[in-house]
């Protein structure tokens, strides 16, 4: 076995991103046409920059006359979003359908049963004229104690209010807001069954290993190309598959909740490069005291985020683990 | 009014045991319970939000350290504190 090499900033770029692209596109061709034996594949496309690299990979391997991107706004979702998915399919000459999931998730109650919840933290709180969100404390990185989630809302003047979620309203705000990711499931099925094409999933190895998905919802997926890449090799991927200089530059956000919210607040508490580095070291065995080294951190604090990403793995699991059915048989 | 601190471990173990279903004898008054895993974080959530029902206290984002909530010794001694004050 070679000697590993030493960590450094740089371990973690791809050195010839046409190879990968490449092979990545080699497997999808053979997994949803022999494997899944399906005819081609839909995305779901956000604008963002991860179901963006997807859309050109599945572009690229099936061609753009059998790829179907599908957009799916509802009422909270930034008009950004949209209008870069559009600029996305154009660019790449894959045909994009709009379905707006607001009646559905109308239907399934799911602003009237997250507003319930705001209200009993705000009881002032009108959907009409506040914007809301969930953030996370910074704070909780370094520390033993795992993060907990604040309630934010803002009036139509831009005044902020923020209060600490207790465990009922923080329940009831997540699984109602989960209902637009497992909407846009049943959306991107219905597409895939009538066109006999697979869905491909977007998440990447952050999300994927860290648990920032929703189980059934857009963790759910016939493939996940993206799924073992880190963003900034995703974003590598991006820049070779020439993705609209918008997207690229766009700072990655949920477009979950009413109120414009970056992933890094809501979930990964760091910035994307540094995420990156801390999780290869992580994950490749390096010691804290090397990449401390290296990143110019103390040994200490890269203890405690390698015992946060440990606990997010471990408290995350749930979500990736399939229906447990072995309990009788031979 | 105020619970004496014996009482308040009490409670507090008893909700630290009945919520992780821990034998008696594996979680000590001193036992890391965030740092062994024990409680994760909904556990923290759901602790903090007992905490508050249990003994009428409010917690701010100041009092969010592990020198209040480490073990069932630092939590009791995070209420003393709150309810005296």
């Amino acid at each position: 076995m070679p000697p590993r090499k030493p960590f450094s900033k740089d371990i973690i770029l791809l050195n010839n991103v046409e190879a990968v692209v490449n092979e990545i596109v080699q497997k999808l061709r053979q997994d949803v046409l022999h494997k899944l034996k399906r005819l081609g594949a839909i995305v779901g496309i956000s604008g963002g920059i991860d179901s963006s690299v997807c859309l050109a990979l599945a572009a690229k391997a099936f061609g753009p006359n059998k790829v179907l991107g599908v957009m799916m706004p509802e009422k909270d979702s930034s008009p950004d979003s949209e209008r870069l998915a559009q600029k996305l399919a154009d660019k790449f000459g894959v045909k994009a359908i709009r379905e707006d999931i607001t009646s559905a998730l109308s239907g399934y109650r799911c602003y009237k049963r997250r507003d319930e919840a705001v209200k009993r933290i705000f009881p002032e709180y009108d959907p009409e004229t506040y914007k809301m969100k969930i953030g996370i404390k910074k704070t909780g990185l370094y520390s033993n104690l795992p993060s907990v989630f604040h309630l934010i809302i803002i009036d139509k003047d831009g005044k902020q209010q923020e209060k600490l979620l207790p465990a009922k309203e923080y329940l009831q705000i997540v699984a109602a807001s989960n209902f637009k990711q497992r909407s846009r499931m049943s959306i991107l099925y219905y597409h895939a069954e009538t066109l006999y094409y697979a869905v491909i999933g977007t998440p990447n190895k952050h999300e994927h290993e860290q648990g920032f998905f929703v189980k059934y919802g857009d963790g759910v997926a016939d493939l996940m190309p993206i799924g073992n890449l880190l963003k900034t090799q995703v974003y590598q991927l991006a820049e070779y598959l020439c993705i609209p200089r918008e997207i690229i530059e766009k700072t990655p956000t949920t477009d979950t909740y009413s109120a414009e919210q970056t992933q890094e607040e809501f979930f990964f508490q760091l910035p994307f490069d540094l995420m990156d580095r801390y999780w290869y070291g992580f994950e490749n065995g390096y010691s804290p005291k090397e990449v401390a080294k290296v990143m110019d951190e103390t040994e200490e604090r890269v203890k405690a985020l390698f015992n946060n990403f440990e606990r997010k793995i471990r408290t995350t699991e749930y979500l990736r683990m399939m229906p447990i059915r072995d309990y009788y048989g031979i | 009014m105020t619970q004496n601190t014996s009482t308040i471990r009490k409670k507090v173990t008893q909700y630290v045991l009945q919520e992780t279903f821990a034998e008696k004898n594996k979680i000590q008054n001193d036992t890391l319970i965030f740092k062994e895993g024990y409680f994760d974080s909904m556990g923290f959530i759901m602790l903090i939000t007992f905490l508050e029902e249990e003994f009428g206290i409010k917690t701010i984002d100041t009092d969010l350290i592990e020198e209040n909530f480490e073990s069932i010794n630092s939590i009791t001694g995070f209420i003393d504190r709150k309810t005296q004050n």
